[in-house]
């Protein structure tokens, strides 16, 4: 018997030892080429169009594309403006007017150069397909006057040009909106191109070999979507995973200990944002929405959910976010908040419609229910596909719609310039007072005009409760600490092109 | 020995039916500062003797009334199950000809579809609730009734009592009630335990995967599910209710087993 249980202990031993090797032979291709990379992604890529109904808003898509296609404007992760393919840009005197330098020499993968005309027609297509993106967008129009020049007109004076097109890629010209086999090898000028993609699995790059900026390091980029935690973390200790982020507070204590891997938060643009349907006759009422809001104590929420992640966001926009202004915060008081709804006549018996996506924030969603229910307000959680979610958003089927809203632009203009005014109708708020001033601050080229503008409108966004705004999020990441060059991104969108492994 | 499964079944019941006149228990109430609390603890209301979840819930609360949850469903699965597969079952055997042609073609084809994708099908369908839950799980449960009456209904009715009922002019539905019927209670009852364990654990994958209850109703699989990205740091959430879950199938099993070696085979009809 004894035997035995040694000869088990020893074949278990044996077993540990051999899946340790296992886990670090995808690492073990360390050479002067920098190895393969494996990204454990949190979201889905369903698709890699830019320009698509859901391009724009998908984080997955943007990952994706971030590393495909080239733009004319990027942002380092700072949140400063960088040229990508333009090399220099200016605004006529009214900013309505943007006119880009191109950068000459680009390429795309297949070899064929990228002209003015490729811009041209990308963007074209980009506000034909009226995606999410294309909000941002709406009456412009471009122009090529020669080769290396395309000229932005916007309809109105608008002085966030450069930062949106921090979300607008460049492909090749003569692509039409349905275009399904073009993206599943797609040709773009981005520093990886696509070796194999299965829409909402998995997505393998190669370095793009005629990328005309210094060549992504690393043989090959893997990005998997592991939609489960448990599995994306297990993956990451494994050494299956190089890099996962968007890691919860309770795993960050277990990781921490792990000295194979190397962890940081930084605080991104995302805010957590609910916001309430002003459509539906229940929470058309300014009052019922800022009582509501009342009711939930969000700061013990954060403190017990969110200790390193999460911080009692103070504007609709995140602190790094261009038009920023600290509000007055909601104070928790459930009793006034109760008494509010009462004198508003709102209906305890009705039952608001809380949609989210994404299984993490489950706790976060449950811990709002029950902070409402306990003055008797009830909300029902419903949890969703990402695709029947977004669905859902656009077609304002729901009355609480949780999302965790990130600025990737880092200008106030792509958030509260997109969604908020009435013609946006994403949320079911129209107020013509806050139409003015966000119209007037995506005008004004003064930067301090711009963020006083953004901060009145940020006030009536508050005091009107358009949405509850409860956190601002940092992102935790954790990689292998064998990797170098990586830079935790604040958007969420971590580029891989400079990251390579140490040699061993 | 051979008590034990029913001893542990009669637990399952009594906790089941008076245990949640002893705990209280909402499941919307999310106690933030109790989270993730080991058994034993200390908590803002008393004791967690198994400890808490990722928000704060109490775990023996969760497992009581996820045990009457279980039952619940379990028993309303397997009567409707058992009416409607009898019924099929009884008229395809009795009558014979087209309509047992037809019938029993039809539980092949739903027999060749692996039930759980069925049950998922319908009820990722509609609404989240117990009544599409038992329907789901029913749809699938009624299959194997069907077949066990079918069988015994095609061989009773050659009997010489059924031949005699039929001459004398006993009408044909008093014939199937008194004369069919009470002979395939025993395999039937076999059949209902076990199958009221595959319905229990059927309920808690359903509900592990989010398309089963709603968030409101208790359930050991949400339990489950809403541990697993704690199996590392707080283990209690899912196995106690894993455990709890395990032993109450494993128990029915025993017991079905018994009843089947007692009216299923043993028995000759």
């Amino acid at each position: 018997m004894r035997t035995k249980v040694v000869a088990a202990v020893a074949a278990l031993g044996l077993l540990a030892a051999c899946s340790t090797t296992t886990g670090g032979s995808d690492t073990g291709s360390t050479s002067a080429t920098g190895g393969d990379l494996t990204v454990a992604g949190t979201y889905p890529i369903e698709s890699l169009d830019p320009h698509g109904v859901t391009g724009g808003g998908s984080t997955g898509t943007q990952l994706a594309d971030r590393a495909i296609f080239s733009r004319l404007v990027g942002a380092d992760t700072k949140g400063k403006l960088v040229g990508d393919l333009a090399t220099s840009w200016k605004s006529g005197a009214d900013t309505s007017e943007w006119k880009f330098e191109l950068r000459k020499g680009v390429t795309f993968s297949d070899g064929s150069p990228l002209t003015a005309t490729d811009v041209v027609d990308s963007f074209t297509r980009l506000l034909a397909i009226n995606g999410t993106n294309a909000a941002n967008f709406t009456g412009y129009t471009i122009s090529a006057p020669s080769e290396t020049e395309v000229v932005i007109k916007a309809p109105k004076p608008d002085a966030s040009v450069p930062g949106k097109l921090t979300q607008f890629y460049v492909i090749p010209s003569g692509i039409k909106a349905d275009d399904t086999a073009f993206f599943e090898h797609p040709v773009g000028s981005g520093p990886f191109t696509v070796t194999k993609f299965t829409p909402g699995e998995v997505l393998e790059l190669a370095p793009n070999k005629k990328f005309s900026g210094s060549p992504a390091k690393l043989d090959k980029v893997t990005i998997k979507t592991i939609p489960e935690l448990a599995a994306r973390l297990t993956a990451l200790r494994t050494g299956e995973a190089d890099v996962v982020w968007g890691i919860p507070d309770d795993q960050l204590a277990t990781l921490r200990g792990d000295d194979q891997l190397k962890i940081e938060t930084v605080p991104s643009t995302a805010v957590y944002t609910m916001w309430f349907n002003s459509k539906i006759p229940a929470l058309a009422n300014a009052k019922v929405r800022k009582a509501i809001w009342q009711a939930v104590d969000f700061r013990t929420i954060i403190k017990e959910l969110y200790p390193d992640t999460g911080k009692l966001a103070d504007a609709p926009v995140a602190p790094g976010v261009l038009g920023y202004v600290k509000q007055k915060a909601v104070k928790y008081d459930p009793t006034a908040a109760k008494k509010a709804l009462q004198e508003a006549g709102f209906d305890f018996n009705q039952k608001l419609r809380l949609q989210f996506a994404n299984a993490e924030f489950r706790p976060f969603i449950q811990a709002v229910v029950s902070d409402l229910a306990e003055i008797g307000v009830q909300a029902e959680p419903l949890e969703k596909e990402q695709a029947v979610f977004t669905k859902d958003l656009l077609a304002l089927n729901w009355d609480i719609n949780f999302q965790q809203l990130t600025t990737p632009t880092f200008d106030a203009a792509s958030n509260l310039g997109r969604l908020y005014p009435c013609a946006a109708g994403r949320n079911g708020y129209c107020n013509p007072e806050l139409d003015t001033l966000l119209a007037s601050a995506g005008a004004a080229a003064d930067k301090k005009e711009r963020v006083d503008d953004y901060g009145k409108a940020s006030e009536i966004i508050w005091r009107d409760a358009v949405g509850m705004y409860p956190m601002a999020v940092s992102i935790a990441y954790a990689w292998n600490s064998k990797l170098q060059g990586f830079q935790p991104d604040p958007s969420g969108l971590p580029d891989f092109a400079d990251v390579r492994y140490a040699a061993s | 020995m051979r008590l034990i499964p029913r001893i542990v079944i009669g637990i399952y019941l009594v906790i089941a039916v008076i245990g949640p006149l002893f705990i209280d228990y909402d499941p919307v109430h999310t106690p933030l500062k109790d989270r993730l609390l080991s058994p034993g603890s200390h908590t803002s209301t008393g004791t967690a003797w198994l400890g808490t979840d990722g928000v704060g819930r109490d775990i023996l609360a969760q497992i009581v009334y996820g045990a009457r949850t279980s039952m619940l469903i379990g028993a309303l699965t397997v009567l409707v199950s058992c009416v409607v597969g009898i019924c099929v079952g009884v008229v395809a055997g009795y009558a014979r000809g087209w309509v047992d042609a037809v019938l029993a073609r039809v539980i092949d084809v739903l027999l060749a579809f692996p039930g759980i994708l069925l049950v998922i099908v319908i009820a990722g369908a509609f609404d989240r609730g117990v009544l599409v839950v038992v329907v789901a799980l029913a749809a699938a449960g009624w299959i194997s009734f069907a077949r066990v009456t079918r069988a015994v209904a095609l061989s009773l009715r050659e009997r010489a009592w059924v031949d005699a009922a039929r001459v004398m002019g006993v009408p044909r539905r008093e014939i199937i009630v008194r004369h069919v019927l009470p002979f395939a209670i025993g395999p039937v009852v076999a059949m209902a335990t076990l199958e009221f364990a595959l319905i229990v654990l059927a309920e808690a994958g359903l509900s592990f995967l989010g398309i089963g209850l709603p968030t409101t109703t208790v359930s050991w699989g949400q339990t489950i599910a809403s541990g697993k990205q704690y199996l590392e740091t707080a283990w209690w959430i899912s196995t106690l209710p894993g455990i709890a879950l395990s032993l109450l199938i494993i128990s029915v099993g025993i017991l079905g087993d018994q009843l089947t070696a007692r009216y299923g085979r043993g028995r000759r009809i």
